[in-house]
């Protein structure tokens, strides 16, 4: 299928009405919000079956992961925002300071204005809507852009979104590389970009043209860290599913796995058992295997497959016309592995063998900072080692990816991974200023802050010094909260032994 | 804040404050291996780094007050209120809030979720940049380094090259007080900044101007670094004749005037109704000779500006502007001297109107009405402020909801920046991020998520997802519920309509059956009452 992309010229046109609509004022009403996050929700709802359709032309992905990871987490979200947007767009008042208070300081999260949201093809449906609902919840006119990668979806989406939300404030802008050129043109209040480094860094530049605001969710090599201790089926279970689900194209998803070499063997066996149960009649023929968005990138994966130095344990073999790559394990990789140079995202999982947890530490500490970095293991001192010694977007601790779909928790990189971050409040406040105001009354100056206006006086200098905030105690001084309670322990035991020599004395002891 | 730079500085040999070219990669590899040694972890250690920024400054008050009265002819009481204050604010709050700020937190609690603990950790970014302008060189390099610092960064701060004998004494103090190994100062001009603006930095915290924000955030981009942006603009003042008028007059020259204009929070302009600029204008004039008794010129109260060639900058706006000159307009280059001047009947396309002044002359723009005031402020970038002066709160909100700003300040003018729990953070034009306390804790941390999540989850709840699929009831369990769809939200009765069906059945059971099936039928009711509101 070819997808209708948006004429060029309609584009600054798109751009223009959205920008109206979001001055007219419309989205400052609560009750107008609440609608179109609700409206989010039924859109997907109501069609549920034409988007996992969708998914499973552009993918092949099987329904299960659409519902789970898309419908789940969106209604959830939607959920989430049409509950709380209350409380998060309510005027609130910092903490109470007395010569503060009677200027009535206050805060109020205000829409940043039109907001452009890109998402990549993998799971566009979350990564396009989530932070749609955020954006609304925020107040904001939005314009999305979806993958041209995934005709089908872009072209439903493009057909659905109109019906179902405002279509002054909202919009979808179809196309490649010239129309988002013509995009990164004008002058969004925010763009949250989901996709790689190197369109990131153009999206970066575009916006630095007009001091945009940037989300920015990127990808990485995450890795996972086995304690041999854990319970390898376990193990084997969890990583591969996170591996294998959606044919690996997880901006989240395991890449590598650090194992003291002794384990190898075994964890590589109960990954074999793993694939046999999840595939029991082999992975081309299984519904629960998808594809690879598209030749091109078979081709990459054929490419790295064939380069790699490791041992193929299962897998390995592409089919570039069907987008078929197979999900492949490959073992004994070492870090200057084809497979290592760069982000697999696909159905490819590597296994390096390391001789303890401070070689995968130091292995993990010489990449850049991933998404994710997963760590199996029981023991509080092995989690809390990689935990402390490594940086990412997220730890997840026996399981994989699943930190997406918790409620309250962000998604967010760091580093090369992205900042900023997705989801819940933390969503919404990437798409709000946080307006802050005061309102001092004339009285004010006549007690406290007189002292300002010039002609300045040394009497002015004094009651400024009154005003000044006192420092902590000084970090070489001796402790002086210590030595008062020794002081008093010391009068404490003067008082206690003189009233004993005196009861003594008095002879009533 | 103003956009040239001095044609001159090229042709100077390079002063001697300035970093050599060649130790700034040192001096940012440094920073890094520190910051990887994992010192910045502790809590008590970073504490004692806030706490020495302070004693920085207490220990040598006198002498940090005497470089800004060289380098900016200001006078001590501002240096106490603009500069020291608001440090010494932000000190106190992280100081005290440290160990709240990054403790860890637990997401809110969830059924489906809640047994794979997810909890949220505040991580510093890594290795911070901070550089700032030369208006309040202390507050606006010091308060974010105190946020760097309590977060858990290593940072290197870059102070303007126009405050020299500052800049000289900052690069010679903040070694001997905080870590040598994970704070440092650069100093020096454009090729210094580029130079250091080619490394990669986790977070970039910018001060300054429009322009400059620009190439930094092109640098920025190539190494995906995240920023924060302070950037000034002309920020307006709407004037109701209803207002305390000596109060206004009072609190807007103050803050139009102290620092000689060069704040980036200034009021710029003042919108006011045609019939009323004649009695602002004469308030104004009051007030001015109030504060300037013996002539500002004399006077030590009044800053002088930061270079020879900003005061001639200043000298050709005067002298273009179609306006009328109030008071002031006088300057001596050579003292740096630009008198406290105030234009009338300026209008939007004088040339007074085309860039940030930052300078002390502020313009009175009549207009008809207070829509043409708002459409005003609404055809020009988004400024940091807006100051309206109005007992009135029907007419503050008519301006605060019909504009967009960094903070929205009624009958006051530049002091929110030091209120404890108001963040200072622009919005289009004037930047993005925040400025002081919790808020600029938070553009230099990172909030890294975790979960644990134990094996017998599965067993229960997630065990669906593995392959191969099969349609699960589990899964359809777990879908969160849809708000209800717009157009059929319950009425008030059908809210409570289930529950009052509730109540009666049970009544009803209790009434016909007796005790015994009671929580039998209670249940079968709920699963009616379920079934309807879905």
């Amino acid at each position: 299928m070819s997808l209708l992309y948006t004429a060029l010229d309609d584009i600054p046109k798109i751009h223009a009405t959205a920008q109206k609509a979001f001055l007219a004022g419309k989205t400052k009403s609560i009750a107008f919000r609440k609608k179109q996050i609700a409206q989010v929700g039924y859109m997907v709802k109501d069609n549920e079956q034409r988007f996992k359709d969708a998914m499973k032309a552009d993918l092949g992905r099987p329904y299960l992961e659409t519902e789970f990871v898309d419908f789940l987490i969106i209604y959830g979200e939607a959920r989430q925002a049409y509950d709380n947007i209350e409380k998060w767009a309510q005027e609130q008042s910092p903490d109470f300071s007395l010569n503060w208070f009677f200027m009535r300081p206050r805060l109020k999260a205000e829409p940043k204005g039109t907001v452009l949201v890109i998402a990549p093809f993998n799971y566009p449906l979350f990564l396009l809507l989530v932070p749609l609902i955020s954006a609304i919840a925020g107040g904001n006119a939005a314009v999305l852009k979806p993958p041209e990668h995934t005709p089908v979806f872009s072209a439903l989406l493009a057909e659905l979104l109109p019906q179902y939300l405002d279509p002054e404030l909202y919009h979808v802008i179809n196309g490649a590389i010239p129309e988002t050129t013509k995009i990164l043109e004008f002058q969004w209040d925010h763009i949250m970009y989901t996709g790689n480094t190197r369109v990131g860094r153009i999206i970066a530049e575009a916006a630095a043209k007009h001091l945009t605001p940037l989300t920015l969710e990127l990808g990485g090599k995450n890795p996972v860290v086995v304690d041999p201790k854990v319970d390898l089926t376990m193990t084997a279970r969890r990583v591969l599913w996170g591996r294998m689900s959606n044919a690996g194209q997880i901006c989240l998803a395991p890449e590598y796995v650090l194992v003291p070499e002794e384990a190898q063997e075994a964890l590589v066996a109960a990954f074999r058992e793993a694939y046999h149960s999840f595939y029991p009649e082999g992975p081309k023929d299984s519904a629960s295997f998808g594809r690879i968005v598209n030749e091109a990138h078979a081709a990459r994966l054929q490419k790295l497959i064939d380069e790699t130095k490791g041992t193929i344990e299962f897998g390995g073999d592409v089919d570039v016309s069907g987008k078929y790559v197979a999900p492949t394990l490959v073992s004994n990789a070492r870090g200057d592995d084809s497979l290592m140079s760069e982000e697999i995202f696909g159905p490819v999982l590597v296994v390096i063998p390391v001789k303890d947890v401070d070689e995968a530490i130091a292995f993990v500490r010489a990449r850049e900072y991933p998404l994710g970095i997963y760590i199996f293991s029981y023991d509080k001192k092995f989690q809390d080692r990689v935990i402390e010694n490594t940086q990412s977007g997220a730890v997840m601790i026996n399981d994989t990816l699943i930190t997406v779909a918790a409620p309250g928790l962000p998604v967010g990189g760091k580093g090369s991974s992205g900042y900023g971050y997705y989801t819940s409040k933390y969503g919404f406040d990437q798409f709000v200023h946080m307006r802050v105001s005061i309102n001092n009354p004339s009285w004010i100056d006549k007690f406290a802050f007189w002292f300002r206006f010039p002609p300045y006086t040394e009497k002015g200098a004094k009651q400024l010094r009154v005003l000044e905030t006192k420092l902590p105690p000084r970090p070489d001084a001796p402790n002086t909260s210590y030595s008062t309670a020794l002081a008093f322990l010391f009068a404490a035991a003067v008082a206690g032994v003189s009233s004993v020599a005196f009861l003594r004395s008095s002879g009533r002891m | 804040m103003p956009t040239r730079t001095n044609p001159g500085a090229a042709l100077m040999s390079t002063p001697p404050f300035y970093t050599p070219l060649d130790a700034i990669p040192k001096i940012h590899e440094k920073s890094w291996e520190a910051w990887r040694s994992g010192k910045t972890k502790s809590i008590v250690w970073r504490k004692r780094q806030i706490a020495q920024v302070g004693y920085l400054l207490k220990d040598n008050e006198e002498r940090i007050k005497e470089a800004l009265r060289i380098d900016l002819g200001r006078h001590d009481l501002e240096t106490d209120f603009f500069d020291f204050a608001g440090v010494y604010i932000d000190i106190r709050t992280s100081y005290d809030n440290a160990e709240k700020w990054t403790k860890k937190q637990r997401a809110e609690f969830n059924l489906n979720f809640f047994a794979m603990s997810p909890k949220l950790r505040a991580e510093p970014k890594g290795v911070v940049l901070i550089i700032a302008p030369f208006n309040f060189p202390v507050y606006l390099i010091l308060s974010p380094l105190v946020g760097a610092i309590a977060a858990g960064n290593a940072a290197v701060i870059k102070p303007s090259e126009k405050t020299p004998t500052y800049c000289a004494l900052l690069a010679e103090l903040v070694p001997k007080y905080l870590d040598p190994e994970l704070y440092h100062v650069i100093n020096g001009g454009v090729p210094e900044t580029t130079s250091v603006l080619e490394l990669r930095w986790s977070h970039i915290f910018y001060i300054g101007n429009a322009q400059v924000a620009r190439i930094i955030s092109q640098a920025a981009a190539k190494h995906l670094t995240p920023l924060t942006l302070e950037l000034g603009s002309q920020n307006p003042v709407v004037v109701d004749p209803k207002c305390d008028l000596r109060n206004a007059a009072r609190r807007i020259l103050w803050g139009r005037f102290s620092n000689a204009g060069q704040i980036c929070l200034c009021p710029e302009y003042v919108l006011v109704p045609e019939d009323f600029q004649n009695t602002l204008v004469e308030a104004l004039k009051q007030v001015y000779h109030d504060f300037y008794p013996e002539g500002p010129e004399k006077s030590d109260s009044f800053s002088r500006i930061i270079s020879g060639v900003h005061v001639e900058r200043l000298q050709n706006l005067i002298t273009a502007t179609k306006g009328t000159i109030v008071f002031g307009g006088d300057s001596d280059v050579s003292k740096r001297y630009f008198a406290p001047t105030l234009v009338r009947n300026v209008r939007t396309d004088d040339p007074l109107m085309e860039e940030e002044i930052f300078g002390p002359i502020l313009m009175i723009v009549p207009t008809k009405s207070i829509d043409e005031a708002i459409d005003f402020i609404n055809s020009r970038g988004e400024p940091l402020v807006i100051y309206v002066f109005s007992p009135d709160k029907k007419f503050q909100d008519k301006v605060f909801e019909n504009t967009t700003s960094g903070a929205a300040v009624a009958n006051e003018t530049c002091i929110s920046a030091g209120v404890p729990g108001l963040p200072m953070g622009g919005i289009g034009a004037s930047g993005h991020g925040y400025f002081t306390g919790k808020f600029m804790f938070d553009e230099f941390t990172h909030l890294r998520v975790s979960l644990d999540n134990p094996s017998w989850v599965d067993k229960i709840a997630f065990g669906f997802r593995y392959p191969p699929y099969a349609p699960s009831k589990m899964l359809h369990a777990l879908m969160p519920p849809l708000p209800p769809r717009p157009g059929e939200e319950p009425t008030p009765l059908g809210r409570w309509g289930p529950w009052l069906a509730a109540a009666v059945a049970v009544a009803a059971s209790v009434t016909f059956t007796g005790p015994s099936q009671r929580v039998w039928s209670w249940f079968d009711v709920q699963a009616s009452t379920n079934a309807i509101s879905t």
